[in-house]
């Protein structure tokens, strides 16, 4: 209910200087035209057989998105918060990607943060993250583009 | 008189039942709000603990002993990850900053962690603050040691101090580290993490307890500040070290290290690290969070060795997940305690309302209203579960105030004395409410006693 409460203020609060958050799903995170490698496919059980390879490190990023008010849905994986509440994560496009799967390509994952944070019961439920999405590049030996998100709202996934 | 001083006067007649009932709820209060308090500060001291690392790696076992052993040092771990794997996955790409950690020996029930200079660099805690100096600085070579800000309280040790590590956990050990002598250069701020009551050493140093100390050159056994003992007698333990090493630990390869032994630790000024064969856990950092997933893919397939890397805030979410219903639990049983103490209330109302048939005809006979004896009986209620109530939270700073230090030491909960919570007043609220409809009950009755007795009393 808090969730809930949240979410709606926030997306109001939003929604009176900037026009509705566009609806956006992971496939449009990847450019047109662009072959993903698929991780799922090569998922393989049985002990990788190619250790050390990270699955499209590369992976190009829509650079058209920069900027955009857009709310995306997606599991959680939680990086920074307290016991109450998480004030950074990242949302990936399928549950347990920081269990048993391949992880997906840096194009589809979003490195949420959010201020003061939300409490989120449980890590299982899919939410809807409302925001400002940026294509990030970090500085490193080699420079890593992904997106970010600046999120103002959090709520439930509903179909 | 008003209706609330008749009550309280009424009730100071009859004090001892009426204090013992105050006291039930006094001290199921305090258990309450105890437990909600402690309950909410241990959750919170542990998500305050670490912060801005992306991963712990560390030998393979459950994700949650791995986080409990590597940061709260609770438990142990049961392996340890060989050097040259952690140099390996150090150095791959989108690696920022690794940490390495190795634990296992003591100082006087202190935990002693061995790590190289990132430790001070790159480990946050709370919301990503950083470690900061009360006094000195970051150590610099092999015979150097930071302190924790409790340990240095608790032991009332100084800059420039010598101390000892010994080997293996807990207060007393029979293998004591004795030429080995430390220089205590830095003692870190307050954290309210175990980090307070850790000793940290430099990586050579843990190696060198471990390898090579037992035949060191008799210039460092002079050294020893806790055992003067001359040289014979001190080369007759070392033969029991030697063994007593061979027995239990073989994993610390004191071989590896004995040709360091002869060379003088001054001689190497700036080398933390040394040649580790085996550390217990690495924390990682890296340049952009969207490595953790793949990063921590590649770690757990590593084909090395098998090892585990693990994300805290997952692991932190996931051990919640298991004490919740122990949380709910305790939550329970204080709420039933709460509640027992409130029945017990209402039995003795409710007892003592017979005997006091003839109070309330007199207060008939002057003019009460059925009304009157009603809201008389009532406020009652109200008044014992009140000072219940107050009593109660008093009992429970002072349980607070106690407990604190044990707790901090025990379990590392650091317990505020912080005045109550939104929550907590709410938990108050309701046990009030609660009281005031117990009080209903024998006010009912006495209401109906009043309109069917009136002036005198038909038994």
């Amino acid at each position: 209910m808090k969730l809930f409460s949240l979410c709606f203020a926030l997306c109001f609060s939003a929604l009176s200087f900037a026009q509705a958050p566009k609806e956006i799903f992971w496939e449009d995170l990847i450019p047109q035209g662009h072959v993903q490698i698929s991780n799922q496919d090569a998922a393989s059980h049985d002990g990788a057989d190619q250790n050390w390879v990270q699955p499209d490190l590369d992976a190009p990023v829509v650079t058209a998105l920069d900027g955009q008010s857009v709310s995306l849905p997606g599991f959680v994986v939680p990086l920074e918060g307290d016991s109450e509440v998480i004030t950074e994560f990242l949302l990936v496009p399928y549950f347990g990607a920081c269990i048993h799967v391949p992880p997906p390509p840096p194009n589809q994952i979003v490195h949420v943060k959010i201020k003061n944070g939300v409490p989120i019961e449980s890590l299982y439920d899919a939410i809807t993250v409302t925001g400002i999405i940026k294509v990030e590049t970090w500085s490193g030996e080699l420079a890593q583009t992904g997106y970010t998100m600046q999120a103002v709202g959090v709520a439930p996934f509903e179909l | 008189m008003n209706l609330a001083s008749l009550a309280f006067k009424s009730s100071w007649n009859r004090k001892s039942s009426v204090l013992l009932t105050l006291f039930t709820i006094a001290i199921s209060v305090m258990l309450l709000l105890s437990i909600e308090r402690v309950r909410q500060e241990a959750k919170s001291s542990f998500a305050n603990t670490i912060s801005g690392t992306d991963l712990i790696v560390g030998a393979r076992t459950g994700d949650i002993q791995l986080l409990l052993s590597s940061v709260f040092r609770i438990g142990h771990a049961n392996n340890a990850v060989q050097w040259q794997s952690y140099e390996y996955i150090k150095q791959q790409r989108g690696v920022a900053w690794t940490i390495p950690i190795s634990l296992g020996d003591s100082h006087k029930g202190y935990a002693v962690l061995g790590t190289d200079s990132s430790y001070f660099t790159h480990f946050r805690y709370g919301k990503k603050q950083m470690l900061a100096f009360e006094h000195g600085r970051a150590f610099h070579n092999g015979r150097e040691v930071v302190l924790g800000s409790d340990v240095a309280k608790k032991l009332n040790y100084h800059l420039g101090e010598q101390i000892v590590i010994s080997h293996g956990m807990g207060n007393t050990s029979f293998h004591h580290h004795d030429d080995n002598p430390m220089t205590i250069v830095g003692i870190l701020k307050p954290t309210g993490t175990p980090v307070d009551r850790t000793v940290h050493v430099p990586l050579i140093a843990i190696d060198e307890m471990h390898g090579s100390g037992h035949n060191a050159s008799p210039h460092m056994i002079g050294k020893a500040i806790n055992k003067p003992s001359n040289e014979a007698v001190h080369s007759h333990d070392e033969h029991k070290h030697e063994d007593h090493d061979h027995h239990s630990h073989d994993d610390h390869s004191h071989g590896e290290h004995q040709h360091k032994t002869h060379q003088p630790v001054e001689s190497e000024p700036g080398d933390l690290i040394g040649e580790p064969k085996q550390i217990t856990a690495f924390l990682m950092g890296f340049d952009s969070p969207l490595y953790t997933l793949q990063v921590r893919r590649n770690i757990n397939q590593y084909k090395g060795e098998p090892l585990l890397a693990i994300m805290p805030g997952v692991t932190l979410r996931e051990l919640w997940g298991m004490l919740d219903i122990v949380e709910k639990i305790l939550l329970l049983f204080s709420i039933v305690v709460v509640i027992i103490s409130l029945l017990g209330m209402l039995t003795t109302l409710l007892a003592t309302l017979n005997q006091r048939r003839r109070e309330l005809a007199i207060l008939r006979s002057v003019g009460a209203r059925p009304w009157h004896i009603f809201s008389l009986l009532t406020s009652e209620a109200v008044i014992i579960t009140l000072l219940g109530c107050l009593l109660g939270t008093t009992l429970f700073f002072v349980a607070i105030l106690l407990a604190q230090s044990v707790l901090q030491a025990q379990f590392g909960i650091s317990l505020s004395l912080s005045m109550l919570s939104s929550y907590e007043v709410t938990l108050l609220g309701a046990i009030m409410l609660a009281g005031t409809v117990m009080g209903i009950f024998p006010a009912l009755r006495a209401y109906y006693y009043s309109l069917s007795d009136g002036m005198s009393i038909k038994v």
